[in-house]
């Protein structure tokens, strides 16, 4: 087994694209991060209007933990495709260069061969929030310094002390990896179905999409569906920046999710057990 | 004209007397009650500056702020800062700010004795300023004077642009100064919204929050509650402890 997930793993990084995923995160990051220093105070200037309306806010208001959570923010939609990029090659990217077959007559059962893959697009993914973290908030305090974080809500003001944020951090891009985790599930179902890896990715990033979209319109027809959706619950990673943190819902987003990973996962085994490989 | 009163009916006379001496009484009281203000007034402008440790409790409903700790300054008229040791600091932007001397009207006043209460467990003379100048901000401030320690136990402070601002104050150290040792104001606070597609709220709920739809400001109470831990008064606070940048 360990074999195998190394294999994959090998599979995973040997390939330019992989590094692509790494290298966009870092442009990104460089880009929000260049823009908040030329023109920082414009931007808060705009999202706080209501705020500096009434109050007078002195101090380092535009410091790294601020910054970090607008880039975190602004990847919203590109991590998803990032994780895809990977996930929706495991198995069609096989499949496309004819070397599925050959995986199969290994002496292993398919359900295994499904769960490495899976494994090996997870820990790919975990690196990746690993990596965000590291150029996104650990570079961010390097040059914007630290201080008393203030969090802008539709319709609420929160400041956190500059003591009280770090965990915040830690549980927030634990949460990342969850939500992304059940990206990749759903990446590497769709995988299953196709024999080539454009299909899944752009079929991964179609979902997200349309569901991420459906779970932010505010119209009565949806509201029955929204708690459902998995796009609703995968921006819980804010919770952790409310004031007080709503754990028991945030735990409850992290039980939806899991079950979609689970979900994804399973059906990902029955169906390419039963699936007839012919490339 | 003194010989018809003489010869007008006593009891019209007895109630023409007790009309006068009525009408003299107030006129005392009234004159006590513009002595009293104008000696409180001097009393608290006595305070040119001053540097305060404080605890600073803001409890607005869409605002979460912890307790803030750091060190007021302030200078009069109308100068006051809050630093926190490199953290943000928060004050209403009010063209009036949290201290006593500027809810109380300056200039020519005119009193007005409201009569007695009791605050605190205290009996309080309840007074009304109205500022002679019409171009003030501060069109009304109603006073409850702790006589006895000459001190402005509540106030509530009608202004032209900032609504009402409602002050209690409690003292303990530096009744000479009349500076209190914890302060609670009452403000109205406006409502604002930012667009849900810029925020990208996380939903607890999971389901749309329908009274987020009306889009209206709405005014709601807040309180800010001070809590001076140690002051240091007439220092000769410099103007530059108040010119630092907003943003360090």
């Amino acid at each position: 087994m360990i074999q195998l997930l190394k294999i994959e793993l090998y599979k995973i990084f040997k390939r330019p694209r992989t590094y692509i995923s790494f290298g966009l995160i870092t442009a990104i990051t460089f880009l929000i991060q260049l823009a908040m220093l030329t023109d920082g105070k414009g931007f808060l200037g705009f999202v706080m209007q209501g705020i500096n309306e009434q109050f007078d806010i002195q101090g380092h208001i535009l410091n790294g933990y601020l910054v970090t959570y607008i880039i975190l923010q602004s990847l919203l939609v590109q991590i998803p495709l990032l994780v895809a990029l990977v996930a929706g090659d495991a198995l069609a990217g096989e499949a496309n260069l004819g070397t599925l077959r050959l995986l199969l007559t290994m002496p292993i059962s398919r359900a295994k061969i499904v769960l490495m893959k899976f494994l090996s697009s997870f820990i790919y993914t975990v690196l990746l929030i690993l990596w965000l973290a590291l150029v996104a908030l650990f570079l961010s305090l390097l040059l914007f310094g630290i201080g008393d974080m203030v969090n802008m809500k539709s319709d609420a003001f929160i400041m956190i002390l500059k003591d009280d944020i770090m965990w915040r951090y830690f549980m927030a891009f634990t949460f990342a990896v969850l939500a992304m985790t059940t990206i990749a599930s759903l990446s590497l179902f769709l995988s299953a179905f196709a024999d080539n890896s454009i299909g899944p990715i752009m079929a991964t990033m179609g979902v997200v999409v349309v569901l991420t979209i459906l779970s932010n319109l505010e119209i009565p027809l949806f509201n029955i569906i929204r708690p459902y959706l998995f796009t609703t619950h995968m921006v819980g990673w804010k919770g952790f920046f409310d004031d007080p943190v709503p754990f028991a819902a945030i735990g409850r987003s992290a039980l939806v999710m899991a079950f979609y990973t689970i979900g994804f996962l399973t059906a990902t085994i029955v169906y390419f057990n039963k699936k007839d490989i012919k490339s | 004209m003194i010989y018809k009163y003489f010869k007008m009916p006593s009891t019209f006379k007895i109630l023409s007397i007790l009309f006068f001496i009525v009408l003299y009484s107030f006129k005392v009281t009234a004159k006590d009650a513009t002595e009293l203000f104008y000696t409180l007034r001097t009393k608290v402008l006595s305070v040119k500056d001053f540097t305060a440790d404080v605890k600073m409790k803001i409890e607005i409903n869409n605002m979460r702020i912890p307790l803030l700790k750091g060190t007021l300054y302030f200078k009069s008229p109308d100068k006051m800062r809050m630093e926190r040791n490199g953290g943000l600091s928060i004050l209403p932007k009010k063209n009036i700010n949290l201290t006593l001397g500027n809810l109380i009207p300056t200039g020519n006043v005119m009193v007005i004795d409201v009569g007695y209460d009791t605050l605190a467990g205290k009996k309080v003379h309840i007074i009304k300023a109205v500022p002679e100048d019409e171009l003030s901000n501060i069109v009304l401030t109603k006073i409850w004077i702790d006589e006895t320690n000459l001190l402005a136990m509540r106030t509530e402070t009608t202004t032209r642009n900032d609504g009402t601002v409602k002050m209690n104050l409690e003292f303990a150290n530096y009744i000479k100064y009349a500076l209190p040792d914890k302060v609670t104001i009452f403000l109205d606070v406006k409502d604002f919204k930012l667009p849900k597609g810029v925020t990208v709220d996380y939903n607890v709920n999971a389901t749309p929050d329908t009274n987020a739809k009306t889009g209206k400001q709405k005014s709601q109470k807040g309180t800010i509650q001070i809590s001076y831990l140690k002051y240091a008064i007439n220092t000769g606070l410099g103007d530059e402890v108040f010119a630092k940048d907003k943003e360090e």
